[in-house]
């Protein structure tokens, strides 16, 4: 299955994964096949949540020197 | 003003340096008295010396331009100018035959005050708004989650501190990118514009955050210039705008996407709650589990179903059989007796049809039958005198013989 581009790409697919399965129209097969894909999309989206302290990195000072 | 002689050569015309100043000086003397712009800086006034001396920097580009004016004259305006400060100088262009130095010699000079600043905003703002900067069709939403967030910044802040603290706070994993510029002077409008677009200029940078603390009128004019302001409007990620205080409106607050009361504020914007965005993951979760047992149940039910189904099919196909049987063996029951019953009235319709076409009724009303041996008498011609006739009455009859014939 495809990687999701971005956090909110994930967390948005696996809201629509939850929203069709609660409508109870998916057949088994799929059902199961999306309960597969959901659970991939919530490790994914934890992964994010979970990785380390972010950095706080500073830019070189004197960005005034792009001044043409 | 001395007369402007050139040196004999054999073919060439040449001037002195002091002929050469001289005429230009003097061609100086030709262009009008005019009002020029500017931020002062380097301003040089000593006791000592007879004159003022400061340069005259254009905000916009950094160029420079001389300005010298008499001391005392200088003192008399009572301006106490201090660099950096916007003025207008009343003066006309001169060159200082010595050094070649061009300068303009004041006449006056008048403060660009706070008034005259706010009507140049006012009219800025007039004309950015015109041109759609401030639209709130051009507004966009901010990133859920930011995979990078850029903040421009003063070096010490208490902004910086400010922002910084409340995206870690609520949110541990976020990156950030700071670019520090100054923030008030005449240098910061382009170091902010600088900034914005480096800042922007790399891929994963999602939002920028614009901060800065609270500051005199003059200290925020930075963040009302135009390029400042036209650089947050285009800028190529959404920008959250912290400027100031909360009755502080500089002009890039109008054009970011989102304004911020205070860098806090900014902060809790351009990142969610770490707990939230887990707890709403984990619902999910929770719901995606649910779902699919509930799928299952609904799946496993069916098929029992189903399999009762199957079952009880050969039972119910005996029971309807049994039942079809029944149901023949009923109407084949009662056949017979149906059949006498139709019979019974029919033959009851005959006997009323019968007995509607019966002479009786007719010998009830006063009729007589007459018939002889061989027929029924229609005619006096059927018989004659002598003969025999029976009379048929419609009680009893009697026998009779006819006498005479009347024709």
């Amino acid at each position: 299955m495809a990687d999701p581009a971005s956090f909110e790409e994930a967390q948005a697919e696996l809201e629509q994964i939850v929203t069709r399965l609660e409508q109870g129209q998916a057949s088994l097969d799929e059902a199961l096949a999306l309960w597969e894909r959901g659970e991939e999309l919530y490790a994914f989206c934890r992964g994010k949540l979970d990785a380390a302290q972010g950095k706080v990195e500073e830019l070189a000072r004197r960005v005034e020197q792009a001044r043409p | 003003m001395g007369k402007v002689e050139a040196l004999p050569y054999d073919d060439r015309t040449v001037y002195s340096v002091a002929a050469f100043n001289r005429g230009v000086a003097q061609w100086l003397t030709r262009l009008p008295t005019v009002w020029v712009e500017g931020e002062v800086t380097e301003l040089r006034r000593h006791e000592r010396w007879a004159s003022v001396f400061f340069t005259l920097k254009d905000p916009a580009d950094g160029s420079c331009l001389g300005v010298t004016m008499p001391r005392g004259q200088f003192d008399g305006l009572r301006l106490d100018l201090a660099d950096g400060e916007r003025v207008h100088v009343y003066g006309r262009p001169q060159l200082f035959e010595q050094r070649g130095e061009f300068r303009l010699r004041a006449l006056t000079i008048e403060r660009f005050g706070v008034g005259a600043h706010l009507a140049a905003l006012e009219r800025l703002k007039t004309k950015l708004a015109a041109e759609g900067l401030f639209a709130s069709e051009r507004k966009r939403a901010l990133p859920l989650l930011p995979r990078r967030i850029g903040l421009v910044t003063g070096n010490d802040a208490a902004a910086k501190r400010d922002v910084l603290t409340t995206i870690q706070t609520r949110f541990p994993p976020a990156n950030v990118l700071v670019a520090e510029t100054y923030v008030q002077g005449p240098r910061a409008a382009l170091e902010i514009v600088a900034a914005l677009q480096t800042l922007s200029s790399y891929e994963d940078v999602d939002v920028v955050v614009l901060a800065r603390g609270g500051g005199s009128f003059e200290d925020l004019l930075p963040f009302s210039d135009e390029r400042v302001v036209r650089a947050v409007a285009t800028c190529r990620v959404p920008v959250v705008s912290a400027v100031g205080h909360e009755q502080d409106m500089p002009l890039c607050d109008l054009a970011a996407d989102v304004r911020a009361s205070t860098p806090t504020a900014a902060g809790k914007l351009v990142v969610p709650e770490l707990s939230v965005v887990i707890g709403s993951l984990d619902r999910a979760r929770g719901a995606l589990a649910r779902t699919v047992r509930l799928a299952l149940a609904r799946d496993a039910q069916t098929l029992e179903h189903a399999r009762d189904r199957l079952r009880a099919a050969p039972r119910l196909a005996l029971e309807r059989e049994t039942r079809r049987l029944e149901h023949a063996h009923d109407r084949l029951r009662r056949a017979p007796a149906l059949a006498v019953e139709r019979k019974r009235a029919a033959l009851d319709s005959a006997a009323g049809r019968l007995r509607l076409l019966s002479p009786l009724k007719t010998l009830e009303r006063g009729y007589a039958i007459v018939r002889t041996d061989s027929a029924l008498v229609r005619s006096a011609a059927d018989v004659a005198p002598g003969v025999r006739v029976a009379v048929a009455l419609a009680e009893g009859g009697f026998d009779a013989t006819v006498e005479g014939v009347h024709g």
